[in-house]
């Protein structure tokens, strides 16, 4: 595993909560289960869960794993934050963010998001908002390895590789 | 945890292309350091640093995030990285 899997702090876990607001980062693979049990309720009418997994591919190029690291402290109060907008907004009677960070072997799910609310169009709706913000601003950074050896960072904004390195 | 600082310096951490440009994650430098100077400090250490990433960062003191002011831009009120200050260089993020 690279250094940057290591540092500059990362805990095996890492978690926020706030009223009905969860957060967390680990090193561990995620359980959708046990996510989603952080947000059942007797208010809720449906419960929305997404996984996000890793590809195996990228410009047709094969990846052998993705791994990611974080700013702990500021990820996880972005995340607080766009979940507790998006809990507000939407009504919701619960939302769960959780990130996987360091080694992802392809195909395991690097981010799960579980919303609960008293309908499903809310649920839908702020499932689908508490993705494309994760996405746009949480402090983590997805580096792919190739099969052939070498990797890079990618970088959501423009959806292009960042620095190439041997 | 990132260690302390030493006495007379700031913390600087680099995550991702920054951590990939600079190998290493965090080094101290002496501060204060008035913000407008730092990537005119990091280019000197890391030649092509700037345009290879600094230009399409972020940056976070105290977890906060701040306008680097550009090359030669006056600020009205500059900022200035104090002793002790935890200071992050964010390229663009890439979660999910």
């Amino acid at each position: 595993m690279s250094t940057q899997d290591d540092a500059p702090d990362s805990p095996a876990e890492s978690h926020l909560s706030q009223q009905n607001c969860h957060v967390a980062l680990t090193h561990g693979p995620l359980n959708l289960q046990t996510i989603t049990d952080l947000i059942r309720s007797p208010q809720a009418g449906a419960i929305v869960i997404f996984a996000g997994t890793t590809r195996d591919t990228f410009d047709a190029k094969p990846v052998s794993h993705l791994s990611y690291s974080a700013y702990h402290p500021l990820a996880l109060r972005t995340m607080l934050a766009i979940a507790a907008d998006l809990a507000r907004a939407h009504g919701l009677q619960g939302i769960a963010m959780v990130h996987r960070l360091g080694a992802v072997p392809v195909g395991e799910e690097s981010i799960v998001i579980a919303v609960s609310a008293a309908h499903r169009q809310a649920a839908w709706r702020a499932g689908e908002a508490a993705l494309e913000a994760c996405k746009a601003r949480v402090e983590v950074w997805k580096r792919e390895e190739f099969a052939a050896g070498g990797g890079v960072w990618r970088a959501n904004r423009d959806g292009v590789a960042g620095e190439r390195e041997a | 945890m990132t260690p302390k600082p030493p006495k007379g310096h700031c913390n600087i951490l680099y995550f991702a292309s920054a951590g990939s440009y600079t190998s290493k994650n965090v080094e101290a430098l002496p501060a204060p350091l008035p913000l407008s100077k730092l990537f005119g400090l990091l280019e000197e250490r890391y030649h092509g640093i700037r345009a290879g990433v600094l230009d399409h960062s972020l940056v976070t003191i105290n977890l906060t995030y701040v306008d680097v002011p550009g090359a030669g831009e006056e600020g009205a009120e500059e900022i200035v990285i104090q002793e002790g200050d935890e200071v992050a260089i964010i390229p663009p993020v890439s979660s999910g």
